[in-house]
């Protein structure tokens, strides 16, 4: 699910930032400007659309939502993971 | 630079803010409980005006939707005074604050009493407070005098987009007295941080423009216009769509954002916002003026 799901995140990235022609696993999507601050609503809505739960959002847990790595192996890797809410 | 007039004017807001002080934990009678079948919100207020879907949604799913709503509206109202809480702290009595520091020991009292309010509104009547979707760890901004710019910028920003709902909400007869108390309560006060926040950003911004950085100013345009895009955007939550029952609720937040009805509520929303920072020649124009045109 995971890995299907990624893609999308890739995409929406991409769509976001048309200069940008590829982003790597492990590249920093704030560091590299792919997202800032003002944007970072806009991808967790996604997360959790795409999840299909709300996600907890911590300083500790915001490290994990800063790679597409992050994003599909803690982020989306499992819909019942602790901290969820179904949206069910 | 001459402050006199910022003297005279945090002066009188500080005697204002002593006249009019009260207790926000004895202020309010709050009822046991508001029937969901009522107008939480001002039904112009609502993220679905003027789109089709508020001609298919029935009365009693509208006002569920509002309820909702309104849950939202609070929740961010707590969420950025915890911000505004946070940032004036951290500068009041320190170089270059002098002046404001004795208006800031009444906003950081109001506001926390602010807080007060709308969180026991959320909790007694939502049962919740919708969690923030912002960034925990926002990358800082290293030039302390842009830092201090924008904090107070945003700040003000934030406090005309939530005061313009006030108002209309205020007066709506159509709402409950409570609801109605909430919003007149908070808008008599925050009348004096919009004017204190209108002076602090004039003055901060001066020394901005004094430097002739073109490039910088650029920078602070764009980022303050997409913040109050960012900011109208943060009232569409698939999450008060999915407690108002609305399917599909990421789907319907994306296509109410791209619906060309709302940029005329947008630019409403801000409207006296935007005319003051062109005013002062700190943004260029309007976010939402391509999308109404």
């Amino acid at each position: 699910m995971a890995t299907d799901v990624i893609e999308q995140v890739r995409a929406w990235l991409l769509a976001r930032n048309p200069e940008v022609t590829g982003i790597g696993w492990d590249e920093d999507l704030i560091d590299s400007r792919l997202i800032d601050s003002l944007d970072f609503p806009h991808l967790l809505l996604l997360l959790e659309e795409l999840a299909g739960r709300e996600l907890e959002l911590t300083p500790e847990n915001v490290v994990g939502f800063r790679t597409l790595r992050g994003i599909r192996d803690t982020v989306l890797a499992d819909a019942t993971g602790a901290g969820a809410v179904s949206h069910e | 630079m001459d402050t006199t007039d910022v003297v005279e004017t945090l002066d009188n807001l500080v005697a204002d803010a002593t006249d009019h002080h009260y207790s926000p934990y004895t202020r309010f009678d709050w009822v046991d409980e508001l029937a969901e079948e009522q107008w939480w919100m001002t039904p112009d207020l609502l993220t679905v005006a003027g789109t089709r879907h508020a001609r298919e949604l029935d009365e009693k799913q509208l006002m569920r939707l509002s309820k909702w709503e309104s849950i939202n509206f609070f929740s961010l109202n707590i969420h950025g005074i915890r911000e505004l809480l946070i940032e004036v702290t951290r500068r009041i009595h320190t170089r270059g604050f002098e002046l404001p520091s004795e208006f800031f020991h009444r906003f950081l009292g109001e506001e926390n009493g602010h807080m007060w309010f709308f969180a026991q509104f959320c909790l007694r009547y939502g049962g919740k407070i919708y969690p923030d979707k912002s960034l925990p760890v926002a990358t800082p901004e290293e030039d302390a005098a842009v830092a201090n710019f924008l904090v107070f910028a945003r700040i003000l920003i934030f406090e005309e987009l939530v005061d313009h709902f006030n108002i209309r909400m205020g007066r709506d007869t159509t709402l409950h007295p409570l609801i109605r108390e909430v919003n007149q309560v908070h808008h008599d006060d925050e009348w004096r941080h919009i004017i204190m926040g209108r002076k602090l950003v004039g003055l901060l911004y001066e020394p901005l423009r004094e430097r002739g950085d073109q490039e910088l100013r650029e920078r602070l345009d764009v980022y303050l216009r997409r913040y109050i895009t960012a900011s109208v955007q943060s009232l569409y939550n698939p999450a008060v769509y999915r407690d108002a029952g609305v399917p599909e609720a990421f789907a319907f937040r994306e296509e109410l954002l791209r619906d060309p009805a709302r940029a005329a509520y947008h630019e409403t929303f801000f409207k006296r916002i935007t005319r003051f920072l062109v005013s002062q020649d700190i943004i260029t124009a309007s976010p939402f003026q391509e999308a109404a045109a």
